[in-house]
């Protein structure tokens, strides 16, 4: 088979004509659907600052966490244990803090799932 | 009615008189009916997936930008609807060795029954790739407009191209084993 039969028979396909209430169907549809209240949508224009800034927040904390383990520069009353130092060394060199960040985020955001969810139903 | 009749229509919906729709179903309807009908080849499922988009672009209706006109618009948004309609549930297509088998399409004396095997073309396009299988259903009922076809996708006009290249080159590899064999050659 030729491109050019391909062409002349894909091309020269009869139209079929819709049913004689096809109109009619989609103006009831149209109807019921503007009868409908529209479901109300999230406002995100004011969710989105206050998420902005608790991110920035908790961000800004982990990272304040890290700096002082790092450089070792806790209060001496806070770092004074020898054990609580091994367990900081420790928890610093698994990673603890990127765990807890991913945690709390995972944790927002199931809860902030759940609740849209809760005000749709 | 033409495009600015459309544009008429769009912006009294817009401003609540519902009524104002059913214009742009009576002038819609049949080219949308039938590009679902190329999708699916099921009349029944046609008209629903028709009234499907008509209901969506009722619903986005403020989202068209007149920057673009209205029909190209509606059949992007139908096109992209009836993929993923088709996705959801494939066509009931039958396996094209099968309708050859049941058929027998082949030429007795070279000659074919066209009627038969345009009908069996049109069932080989169905049961394509997805991919290759959209751009040849808009390539055609655009009437072989490449530039309409790559709009309906949201795809690049090279992109089309390629993919209908390819696609007809398929197609015609699969109608050519099953087609091409006159049935009096086998008892030769």
């Amino acid at each position: 088979m030729r491109h050019d039969d391909l062409d002349r028979t894909l091309s020269g396909e009869e139209d079929i004509v819709p049913s004689s209430g096809f109109v009619t169907g989609v103006m009831d549809a149209v109807r019921r659907e503007a009868s409908t209240p529209r479901p109300i949508p999230f406002p995100w224009k004011w969710a989105l600052p206050g998420l902005a800034a608790w991110t920035f927040v908790l961000v800004s904390f982990l990272i304040a966490v890290f700096t002082q383990i790092s450089r070792g520069a806790m209060a001496p009353s806070i770092v004074a244990s020898p054990t609580l130092l091994t367990i900081l060394a420790g928890a610093k060199s698994v990673g603890v803090g990127w765990m807890a960040l991913a945690l709390l985020m995972s944790f927002a955001s199931v809860k902030l799932s759940t609740r849209l969810i809760g005000g749709r139903t | 009615m033409s495009a600015s009749d459309d544009q008429t229509a769009v912006e009294r919906v817009l401003a609540g008189e519902i009524a104002a729709f059913e214009q742009i179903v009576r002038r819609w309807q049949g080219p949308l009916v039938n590009l679902a009908y190329r999708f699916c080849r099921d009349r029944d499922r046609a008209e629903e997936m028709a009234q499907e988009a008509f209901l969506r672009a009722y619903r986005t209706l403020d989202r068209w930008r007149k920057d673009a006109k209205f029909s190209t618009w509606l059949f992007a948004l139908a096109t992209n609807l009836y993929r993923s309609e088709l996705q959801r549930i494939p066509a009931a297509t039958v396996s094209l060795e099968d309708v050859a088998e049941q058929r027998d399409l082949r030429p007795i004396d070279g000659g074919l029954e066209d009627e038969d095997r345009d009908r069996f073309v049109r069932r080989a396009v169905s049961a394509l790739p997805p991919k290759y299988r959209d751009v040849l259903i808009l390539f055609y009922f655009h009437d072989m407009d490449v530039a309409a076809a790559a709009l309906g996708l949201g795809l690049p006009e090279g992109t089309v191209k390629a993919r209908l290249s390819r696609g007809r080159e398929i197609l015609r590899s699969k109608l050519q084993r099953l087609l091409a064999t006159p049935r009096m050659e086998e008892g030769l």
